[in-house]
């Protein structure tokens, strides 16, 4: 037996005791692996989903089929697995904030089967975000099992996501990217090492079980300085369709929300509108990677207008699936609206300009993707990696770098949050390490709590109190109920020191007549925060702390300033 | 009276007896119930080094416009002042987060299984959960109130048996009931060994002064040990002293325990952590 407890804590092992990074880089292994496998899982029963129900896509009936698979995922998620639907990144990176990267066992597979469903079936969604979801939990439970801590389990959650990203496009460098820009914020050689080693694995299990192929290869680009002057205009454009998308997305969500029918119903009558659209527009349906491909290579031969209704289409297609409860992410979608967006912008283009020479349609396919992505997410380096890696090229890297750049600066000037961590900064919930906010969110009031202060009774006389004043070293005395005990309020040195320099007052004058009751006060499950703010706001230098009406002690803001600093001290070390 | 019991309220008659059971342990050990009533049939709570998530049972959304009333004035009669909680953060919008920062937590049974509203059941897997990861003692409560008169706990003799006689002749120390103790003989240990284990852990003075009468057994089924187990008694034991594939090959005291006798249990888990807090 003690041979297993061991194995559940390796820190033990000699070989590890030196250095701990040499435990993480092996678990990072396991962990980009284990993801690279779920993502090979869902994307291949994607596939075969997609494949098996093809042929039924030609009856007139065809329509209903996202509606099962959007009820079915519905089901699965509500009834089965008991969990919300979404696509499962703001969770992850709510726990990362939050909670060490703690995550359900269960989410390691939810997501897989519940987007399987829905996109399978024929919703507009993408893969990625829920294959994050799963690796991010497999590296949760790996890191529980493991007993690591919780900065340890933070990147090895990274790791999963970084593993699951690289091995669905077969882009190592963009889930690492994707990793430290989106899931962790922190650039840190401690945690890029873990998670560029889990990138590598993931990678590497993705191309041996379906071979290296990149996803989007093309003809080389021949850019020319007009393309580079067109690619400000293009970033703009972009900046709009995902401002767009995102209130959308918003819109459909809320007006969803509001209609009080079963979540499954709900989810079923949105994958419906999915499928009517799909049954006249095709590029809708499914994670559309097959259409990206043709824009790419200059094979969708539609007309300007109907390239522009299909990008309107799209969105509300993906707004419809997700919003209406179906499961998937954001991140297909947006490559297909991104290259729909590049594929309009060019042709409104050449037709304002016909005497220039642009590039072509499908480098401007890749520019739009490009846009979409780092506007959607805010987060530009992860668009432009992307967009490079899976079309295997940098010739387009100067116009990648506008678009990304300028479209997730507009993108953020209109919506100061992305679009995955937009709920958790209206909440207040988004911590990254090192922030003030962060700081805080890791002491808590029982930490910080002072309990030297010598609490008096209100019927105690101000010759009896001189006495205590004399033994203590605070300038602070909470008054307590002589017989319940009950908090009734405070007496501060600096407000009887008129009485005190009185001996005539000495048997006079009881406490009840000279304490303050009108005192600010805490409880031990408040936010520091919180405190902090009363403290500031007030001109406070200590607050007394209060647990069913009976004070417990004080919080001081010099012991909180001195152990912010030991905190932050702690998560800023490397 | 700074410590706390989280209490989850059920709005139906079975919840009330669950909650009189815990204001009657409230009242007996000097902690002040905590009430929270479910807006959402699940929720998450985050342990140091595990999230669990608790699926309960619809009838813990029974009437909400009544639950505050109901359990008010539970808590008014049992001379408390209610204090409800209410989540501050939430993982999804359906899925509240509750702080694990209590010194106690009374659980149903079972939360989920369905089986538990008739018998006693199997403890839920989610209630095994919650004992093994929490700092804090669960309370399972019988299933219709009973007031107890003394306080028995089970001693094996594992660190965790250790923790909850520790427990156990703390409660006997505040409600002034007397500590009874209940020791089955095992692995060739006499009672001499067990007398050691307590001595060898500095508690040898306070069960002196709190020690009604201590009981070994050394023949018989463990179940029928179970019947001297006076009814009106106060149940603590600790739980998963021992590794998962003995649990799964000779079973679980726990289980055994919980499945035969209707006190209310205290249940101490393997991250106990006494006085945690120390509000």
């Amino acid at each position: 037996m003690s041979i297993f407890k061991s194995w559940r804590n390796p820190f033990k092992w000699n070989f590890f005791r030196s250095d701990d990074r040499l435990l993480l880089i092996l678990i990072a292994v396991i962990v980009g692996s284990c993801s690279g496998l779920a993502a090979v899982a869902l994307n291949r029963s994607i596939l075969i989903l997609f494949d098996w129900l093809h042929p039924f896509r030609h009856y007139w009936w065809a329509f209903i089929l996202p509606a099962i698979g959007a009820a079915l995922s519905s089901i699965f998620l509500e009834k089965i697995v008991n969990e919300g639907a979404g696509h499962g990144v703001p969770e992850v990176v709510y726990s990362v904030s939050s909670y060490g990267g703690l995550l359900r066992f269960r989410s390691s597979f939810s997501r897989i089967i519940s987007s399987c469903l829905t996109i399978g079936s024929g919703g507009s969604a993408g893969p990625e975000a829920p294959v994050v979801m799963s690796g991010a939990a497999i590296g949760a439970n790996i890191a529980s099992f493991f007993s690591l801590n919780d900065r340890q389990r933070i990147i090895i959650v990274g790791c999963g996501a970084a593993g699951a990203i690289s091995s669905i496009f077969n882009a190592p460098i963009s889930g690492l990217v994707f990793s430290i820009e989106v899931i962790l914020g922190e650039w840190k050689a401690s945690n890029i090492v873990p998670i560029a080693i889990a990138s590598v694995a993931g990678t590497e299990i993705s191309r041996f079980l379906q071979g290296n192929s990149i996803a989007f290869a093309h003809h080389n680009f021949d850019i020319t300085f007009f393309d580079i002057g067109a690619s400000f205009g293009l970033a703009i454009f972009t900046a709009v369709v995902t401002i767009f998308l995102t209130r959308s997305l918003k819109t459909v969500r809320g007006i969803s929300e509001k209609i009080q029918i079963p979540l499954w119903v709900r989810a079923a009558a949105g994958g419906c509108a999915v499928g009517i659209i799909g049954m006249f527009l095709p590029v809708v349906l499914g994670e559309g990677y097959h259409f990206i491909g043709s824009m790419i290579n200059e094979n969708f031969t539609q007309g300007l207008l109907v390239v522009a209704i299909a990008l309107f289409a799209k969105i509300f297609a993906t707004s419809l699936t997700l919003g209406s409860g179906g499961s998937g992410g954001i991140f297909a979608p947006c490559l297909v609206i991104g290259s729909l967006a590049g594929l309009t912008y060019y042709r409104a283009l050449a037709i304002i300009y016909p005497s220039l020479s642009w590039v072509n349609e499908g480098c401007y396919a890749l520019l739009g993707m490009a846009g979409l992505i780092s506007g959607m997410l805010q987060a530009p380096l992860t668009g432009i990696f992307l967009i490079v890696e899976i079309t295997g090229g940098y010739n387009v890297i100067l116009p990648l770098l506008i678009v990304s750049s300028v479209s997730t600066t507009l993108c953020h000037y209109i919506e100061p949050a992305s679009f995955y961590l937009k709920a958790l900064v209206a909440k207040g919930q988004l911590l990254r390490p090192g922030t003030d906010a962060r700081v805080l969110s890791d002491l808590s009031v029982p930490e910080l709590l002072e309990r030297d202060c010598l609490t008096v009774n209100q019927n105690m006389r101000l010759g009896e109190f001189i006495h205590i004043i004399k033994k203590s070293r605070r300038n602070i005395f909470p008054v307590e109920d002589e017989k319940t005990g009950r908090f009734l309020g405070l007496i501060h040195l600096d407000s009887i020191r008129s009485y005190i320099f009185n001996s005539d007052m000495y048997n006079a004058v009881f406490l009840w007549q000279i304490m303050d009751t009108d005192v600010d006060k805490v409880y031990p499950d408040d936010d520091l925060s919180e405190i902090l703010n009363i403290m500031d706001r007030k001109h406070l230098f200590s607050i007394p702390v209060v647990a069913n009406n009976k004070f417990i002690g004080i919080i001081s803001k010099a012991t909180l300033l001195d152990q912010y600093r030991k905190e932050l001290m702690v998560q800023t070390l490397d | 009276m700074n410590h706390q019991l989280f209490h989850i309220f059920r709005n139906t008659p079975v919840g009330r007896e669950t909650l009189l059971q815990s204001i009657y342990f409230c009242n007996q050990v000097g902690i002040a119930p905590v009430i929270y009533i479910p807006k959402h049939a699940k929720f998450l709570m985050y342990f140091k080094n595990e999230v669990v998530q608790i699926d309960l049972d619809n009838s813990y959304l029974t009437a909400p416009d009544t639950a505050i009333q109901h359990a008010s004035e539970l808590l008014e009669q049992g001379g408390f002042k209610p204090r409800f909680y209410t989540p501050k953060h939430y993982t999804a919008s359906t899925l509240p987060d509750i702080n694990t920062e209590f010194d106690y937590m009374c659980c149903p049974r079972s939360i989920s299984d369905a089986t538990s509203k008739i018998t006693l059941g199997n403890i839920g897997a989610k209630v095994r959960k919650i004992v093994k990861a929490a700092f804090f003692p669960v309370l399972l409560t019988s299933p219709v109130f009973k007031e107890w008169h003394s306080i028995t706990v089970f001693f094996g003799g594992s660190a965790n048996a250790v923790n909850a006689l520790r427990l156990g002749l703390q409660i006997s120390d505040i409600s002034g009931m007397p500590l009874n103790i209940l020791t089955r003989l095992e692995k060739k240990n006499t009672r001499r060994d067990y007398e050691k284990m307590v001595q060898d852990q500095n508690m040898e003075d306070r069960l002196n002064r709190h020690l009604n009468k201590w009981l070994f057994f050394d023949k018989g089924k463990f179940e029928e040990n179970l019947y001297d187990v006076p009814h009106d008694s106060f149940v603590v034991l600790g739980a998963y002293g021992h590794g998962l594939i003995r649990n799964i090959l000779f079973g679980s005291k726990m289980e055994s325990i919980h499945s035969t006798i209707y006190n209310n249990l205290l249940i101490v888990g393997p991250n106990y952590v006494a006085n945690r807090l120390s509000l």
